[in-house]
C-alpha cells in the first residue's frame, strides 16, 4: 500500500479542522473496509487518513424526541443487535445483514456505507424509504439534509472532502412504518447487489388506502432514488398485487441500470420489476398484519 | 512512524510502524503467520482475527486502528498444548485440507461460539459467509463447527477443558 | 506390524499376497537382497477389494499443525536479508515493446535487483511448446505478460519501483475471440506460428452417413467461460543462491522436478546446480502446475546477491496464472426414435489464451471424452486450440473434460426433451458396458456408469413425483 499520514481525531470540530487543514488530500476513516481497497486499488490517493472511529459523538443509537438518531459510526453489526432499530425500523437491519459478511460488518459502518455514495450501496435505501435525515459538520457548522438530496452520483456525496457525516436520523412519524428491503446479488453472502430495494407504506384504515408510499432503489443509477411515479401510483390505486405489479413496471421505466459483467441491463430491469412487486408486497402485509408481516 | 500497543493473545506487544500498515501484516512481522494473506481486499478471510472478540479481517485493519485492542489469532486457539474443541473437531472431521483458510475458519467460528455454542447449520453458515474455502468444500468444516459448538455447550460454553 | 497387516486385509486376495512377500522379506533379516525360497506369489487385483484403507476413518496427517496455524507456507517462511520481489506488468494485449527503462527504479533507496526479459538467459518456456517468455522482451502477448521486476528490501519498495519503471509500447492489433483467431487474416500473435496451435481429430465409422440414417439430428453450439482456480495461497517461491553458485527454490509449484528442469533450460545451469525444494501448498487445482516467477526470482536473487521471495497479488493471480479454457463446442448428433445415438459429429474450440501452456493435454482429453460416456459408433470430432490475446489457459481439475460434459450432456437433455423420453433413460440406452469400446479404441474395464446411474436417480428420487 503506498504511504499516508494517520491521526486519530477525538471531537468532530477537530476532525473537521484536520480535514480543512489537509484538504483535498486527507479523508476520514472510520471501519476503513472500503477506504483500504479504494487505496490499494488506486482510486484514492489520500496522503493523510483521520480516524474518526474513535469520536464518542458519532457513536450510538438513540430515540430522541425528533426520531431514531443512528450515529454514523453504527456499525452493521450494532444495526443488525440493536433492539431499537428492530422494534422501530426492522428493515434497515435485514439490509445490514447483507452487506459483506460478519468480518465486514463488524468494522464496517452504515455512515460509512452511505459516504461511499458507490450506486449499490445497501445503506441507503431503507433510510431513503424511511425519509431519513442526515447531519453533516464542516466549517460553517451542523447542517442537516435529507438523505436523498445526499448523493451527487458515483463515489460523490455533499461532503466534498472536508465534511464529515455526523449522524441519520429517521423521523419520528415513520418509526414503524411498514418497510421492506429487498436485494438479489449473485450469490447469498457477501455479493454485492445487482438490484436493492426498500418500500414503505402506511395503510389507512378506513379506506384500505396504501399512502405516503416510498420506494427506493439502488443498483439501478448512479445514485439510489426514489421511484416517485411508482410511489404515486400505489397512493392512487386500490392496494394488491397487481397494483405492486404494475408499481414494479413503473419503477423500472424510471431507471437507467448498467450493462456490465454482473447482469445485463435488460436482467436488471427484470429484476426492478420483480424486486420492486415483493417489497411493495411484503410492506403490505405488515401493515395489516398479513401472514407476512412481522 | 506510529506506535501501537496491542494484547495478542494475552499477551503485551508493542511496535513503531509506518501508518499504513495493516494488523494481517504486523501479526504475520511478529512471527505470528498462522494468519494468512489470500486476497488482501476483504474477501477470502484467511486473514480472520478476533479484535475485542469481534471477527475482523486482518488486511482490512490499519495497526494504529487496533492500538490499545486485544487481538486473538490461531497461534492462541490451544492452550498449554491443549487443543480447542475446533481444533478436535476440524481434524476429525478432516476438514482441513489444504489449510491455508484453516486458521482464518478457526477464528470466524470461534467469534460464533463463544456466543452461541449451540448455533444451528444455518447460523454457522452465515458466520462462515466471509470465509472461503477451495480444496474442503464446506460440508466437513460445518459439521466440525456443529461439533464443536455442541462440545463447549456440554462444558458451558467452556472452550478447553 | 505383519499381524497388525494381517488383522486388516484378511480377506482379500490382493493383500494376502503381499504379506507373502513381506514374510520373504522377513526372512531375509536385513540381507540387501531378499532371498525368495519360493517364486514369488501372483498378484491377482481384485476391483474395489484391494485396498482396505478405503471406507476407514484416517487422520490427515498434517491436519493438527494446520488447524494450530504451525504449517509454513512459503509466505511464512523467512530467510536472512530476504528481499521481495515484484513484477512489472504489461498495460497492453499485445504490443510491441519499444524500451524498457529501469534507471529510477534501480536508483531508489532500498531496490536491490532489476531485471528484465533481455537478463533471462533462455526467455522461453512451456511444457509443450516452449512459446511463453519468461518477462516479455520483444513483444507482450496479454495484458499479464511481465516485462520487468524488481527485489527490495520491502514489498512496499518495490511496489514503488514498479512503479517507476517506464516501458514505451508500439500496440498491434489484439484478438480476443478465438474464431476469429483462426480467420486467414487475423493478426498471428506469434509471428509466423499460425494461431491454430494444436489440431485433434477422432475419426469412427461413417458420421454422415449415420446421420442420414438417423431420426432426429440435432445441432448446437455450446460454449464455456474462462475460469481462474483462485487457490486461497497465492504462487509463491523464494530464491536464494549458496556461495558456489547452488539455486535453490522454495515453491509452491505442483510439479517440482519439471519445474527444476524449465529452471534449468530458462537460466541455462546444470540441473544438478539447482534444487527444488516443494512445500505444503495452499490449494492447486492444476494452476500451480508450471513455473512462473521461479527463474526471475532466481535471477534477482543472483543479481542482488541475498534470497528473493515473490508472492502473487490476487489481481496477478487472475491476470497472470493460467486458467481453464473457454471452449465453443458445436454437437451434432443423430438419433434413432427410440433415442439410440447413431453418430455424433463434434468441433472443439478451446481458446488457449496466449500461450500454449497444457492446452496439448487439455485438448486431447477433451477430444477423447467429446463424446461423453456413451457407445457412439460413427464420431467425428474436430479438436483446435487457438492464440488469442488473453491470460493463457492450462491445466484445471479435468484437463477439458467438464467442458466437454456441458456440452454432451445438455445435447442428451435436449434430445431426450424432443424425443419424449425420460433422461435417465435416455442415458441408460446409450451409456458405456463392460467391455465397450472408447472413442479411441481402448477396451474399457471396470465400467460402472449405469450402476452410478441408477444408485444415483434412486437416491435423489429421480422417479418420484414431482421430479
Amino acid at each position: 500500500m503506498q504511504p499516508f499520514d494517520y491521526v486519530a481525531a477525538d471531537s468532530v470540530e477537530k476532525a473537521v479542522k484536520i480535514l480543512i487543514d489537509n484538504s483535498p488530500s486527507a479523508r476520514p476513516v472510520a471501519g476503513a473496509t472500503d477506504v483500504l481497497n479504494d487505496i490499494r486499488r488506486g482510486l484514492v490517493e489520500p496522503r493523510m487518513l483521520v480516524d474518526i472511529s474513535g469520536i464518542a459523538e458519532l457513536q450510538g443509537i438513540e430515540i430522541t424526541d425528533r426520531g431514531l438518531r443512528i450515529g454514523s459510526l453504527a456499525t452493521h453489526t450494532e444495526i443488525i443487535k440493536s433492539p431499537l432499530i428492530k422494534e422501530h425500523a426492522p428493515a434497515l437491519a435485514d439490509a445490514s445483514l447483507t452487506v459483506g459478511a460478519v468480518q465486514t460488518r463488524n468494522m464496517g459502518t452504515l455512515g460509512g456505507n452511505l459516504v461511499s455514495a458507490v450506486p449499490s450501496l445497501d445503506g441507503a435505501p431503507v433510510l431513503m424509504a424511511l425519509d431519513a435525515l442526515v447531519t453533516i459538520a464542516g466549517s460553517a457548522g451542523r447542517e442537516e439534509v435529507a438523505l436523498r438530496d445526499f448523493f451527487l452520483g458515483p463515489r460523490q456525496t455533499v461532503l466534498g472532502t472536508d465534511r464529515i457525516l455526523v449522524d441519520m436520523l429517521i423521523p419520528k412519524a415513520n418509526l414503524g412504518k411498514a418497510t421492506s428491503f429487498a436485494k438479489f446479488g449473485l450469490r447469498k453472502g457477501q455479493a454485492l447487489a445487482l438490484i436493492n430495494v426498500a418500500a414503505s407504506l402506511h395503510v389507512d384504515a378506513a379506506t384500505g388506502r396504501a399512502a405516503q408510499t416510498r420506494i427506493a432503489l439502488g443498483a439501478v443509477a448512479p445514485k439510489p432514488i426514489h421511484a416517485s411515479e411508482a410511489e404515486a401510483f400505489v397512493d392512487a390505486n386500490a392496494p394488491g398485487e397487481e397494483t405492486f405489479s404494475e408499481a414494479g413496471r413503473i419503477a423500472a421505466t424510471q431507471a437507467s441500470p448498467i450493462d456490465d459483467f454482473r447482469a445485463s441491463a435488460a436482467y436488471r430491469i427484470e429484476l426492478i420489476q420483480v424486486l420492486t412487486r415483493r417489497a411493495l408486497s411484503e410492506a403490505y402485509s405488515q401493515a395489516t398484519g398479513g401472514p407476512e408481516g412481522r | 512512524m506510529i506506535e501501537v500497543n496491542i494484547t495478542v493473545n494475552g499477551e503485551a506487544r508493542t511496535a513503531e510502524v509506518p501508518p499504513e500498515t495493516t494488523l494481517l501484516t504486523l501479526l504475520r512481522d511478529w512471527g505470528l503467520t498462522g494468519t494468512k494473506l489470500g486476497c488482501d481486499e476483504g474477501d477470502c478471510g484467511a486473514c480472520t482475527v478476533l479484535l475485542d472478540g469481534m471477527s475482523v479481517n486482518g488486511c482490512l485493519v490499519l495497526a494504529g486502528r487496533a492500538n490499545g485492542c486485544s487481538v486473538s489469532t490461531v497461534e492462541g486457539l490451544s492452550v498449554d498444548g491443549r487443543l480447542h474443541p475446533l481444533q478436535e473437531a476440524f481434524e476429525q472431521h478432516a476438514s482441513l485440507q489444504c489449510g491455508f483458510c484453516g486458521p482464518g475458519i478457526l477464528m470466524s467460528a470461534k467469534e460464533l461460539l463463544d456466543a452461541n455454542p449451540s448455533a444451528s447449520k444455518s447460523e454457522i453458515r452465515i458466520a462462515l459467509s466471509g470465509n472461503l474455502c477451495r480444496c474442503t468444500g464446506y460440508v466437513k468444516i460445518i459439521d466440525a463447527v456443529a461439533e464443536a459448538g455442541a462440545k463447549m455447550a456440554a462444558h458451558g460454553g467452556q472452550s478447553n477443558g | 506390524m505383519v499381524e497388525k497387516v494381517k488383522e486388516a486385509t484378511r480377506d482379500t486376495v490382493l493383500e494376502t499376497a503381499t504379506l507373502e512377500a513381506l514374510k520373504d522379506i522377513d526372512v531375509a533379516g536385513g540381507g540387501a537382497v531378499a532371498r525368495r525360497k519360493a517364486p514369488p506369489p501372483v498378484l491377482k487385483p481384485e476391483a474395489r477389494r484391494q485396498t482396505p484403507s478405503v471406507g476407514q476413518r484416517v487422520p490427515r496427517p498434517d491436519s493438527r499443525p494446520h488447524g494450530t496455524g504451525e504449517t509454513l507456507y512459503i509466505d511464512d517462511m523467512t530467510l536472512p536479508g530476504m528481499l521481495f520481489a515484484k513484477v512489472k506488468r504489461s498495460e497492453h494485449a499485445h504490443a510491441r515493446i519499444v524500451s524498457v527503462d529501469t534507471s529510477e527504479a534501480e536508483a531508489m533507496a532500498g531496490v536491490m535487483a532489476v531485471v528484465t526479459g533481455h537478463d533471462v538467459p533462455v526467455n522461453s518456456f512451456g511444457p509443450s511448446y516452449q512459446d511463453q517468455p519468461i518477462l516479455a522482451d520483444t513483444k507482450v502477448f496479454h495484458m499479464g505478460d511481465g516485462v520487468a521486476a524488481v527485489a527490495a528490501i520491502s514489498e512496499q519498495i518495490a511496489e514503488q519501483a514498479v512503479e517507476r519503471i517506464k516501458v514505451v509500447y508500439e500496440p498491434l492489433p489484439a484478438v480476443f475471440d478465438p474464431l476469429e483467431a483462426m480467420d486467414e487474416n487475423a493478426p498471428k500473435i506469434h509471428d509466423p506460428a499460425p494461431n491454430i496451435y494444436t489440431r485433434k481429430v477422432i475419426k469412427k465409422g461413417d458420421v454422415e452417413q449415420a446421420f442420414a440414417e438417423a431420426d432426429l439430428v440435432l445441432e448446437k453450439r455450446f460454449s464455456t467461460q474462462m475460469v481462474e482456480h483462485v487457490p486461497i495461497e497465492p504462487h509463491a517461491a523464494i530464491a536464494s543462491w549458496d556461495s558456489s553458485e547452488r539455486l535453490t527454490v522454495w515453491s509452491a509449484l505442483g510439479r517440482v522436478t519439471l519445474g527444476r528442469a524449465d529452471l534449468a533450460r530458462t537460466l541455462d545451469l546444470p540441473i544438478n546446480r539447482i534444487r527444488v525444494q516443494s512445500t505444503f501448498v495452499g490449494g492447486n487445482f492444476g494452476g500451480k502446475n508450471e513455473i512462473t516467477m521461479e527463474p526471475v526470482l532466481a535471477l534477482l536473487a543472483r543479481k542482488a546477491r541475498r534470497p528473493v521471495k515473490g508472492i502473487y497479488t490476487r489481481h496477478d493471480e487472475f491476470v497472470s496464472s493460467t486458467t481453464r479454457h473457454p471452449f465453443i463446442m458445436d454437437y451434432k448428433t443423430g438419433v434413432t426414435k427410440a433415442g439410440r445415438i447413431l453418430g455424433r459429429k463434434v468441433r472443439l474450440v478451446a481458446d488457449g489464451g496466449a500461450y500454449c501452456s497444457w492446452s496439448e493435454t487439455a485438448l486431447g482429453k477433451a477430444a477423447i471424452l467429446s463424446a461423453g460416456p456413451y457407445v457412439v459408433d460413427n464420431l467425428h470430432v474436430d479438436a483446435y486450440a487457438v492464440y488469442t490475446n488473453k491470460t493463457m489457459a492450462g491445466a484445471m481439475r479435468g484437463f477439458g473434460a467438464p467442458q466437454v460434459c456441458f456440452a454432451y450432456e445438455s445435447q442428451m437433455d435436449d434430445i431426450a426433451r424432443e424425443l419424449a423420453i425420460d433422461p435417465l433413460e435416455i442415458r441408460l440406452l446409450n451409456a458405456f458396458d463392460e467391455g465397450s469400446p472408447s472413442p479411441t479404441g481402448q477396451v474399457l474395464e471396470s465400467v460402472v456408469v449405469k450402476n452410478s446411474l441408477l444408485t444415483a436417480a434412486d437416491r435423489f428420487g429421480w422417479k418420484e413425483p414431482g421430479q
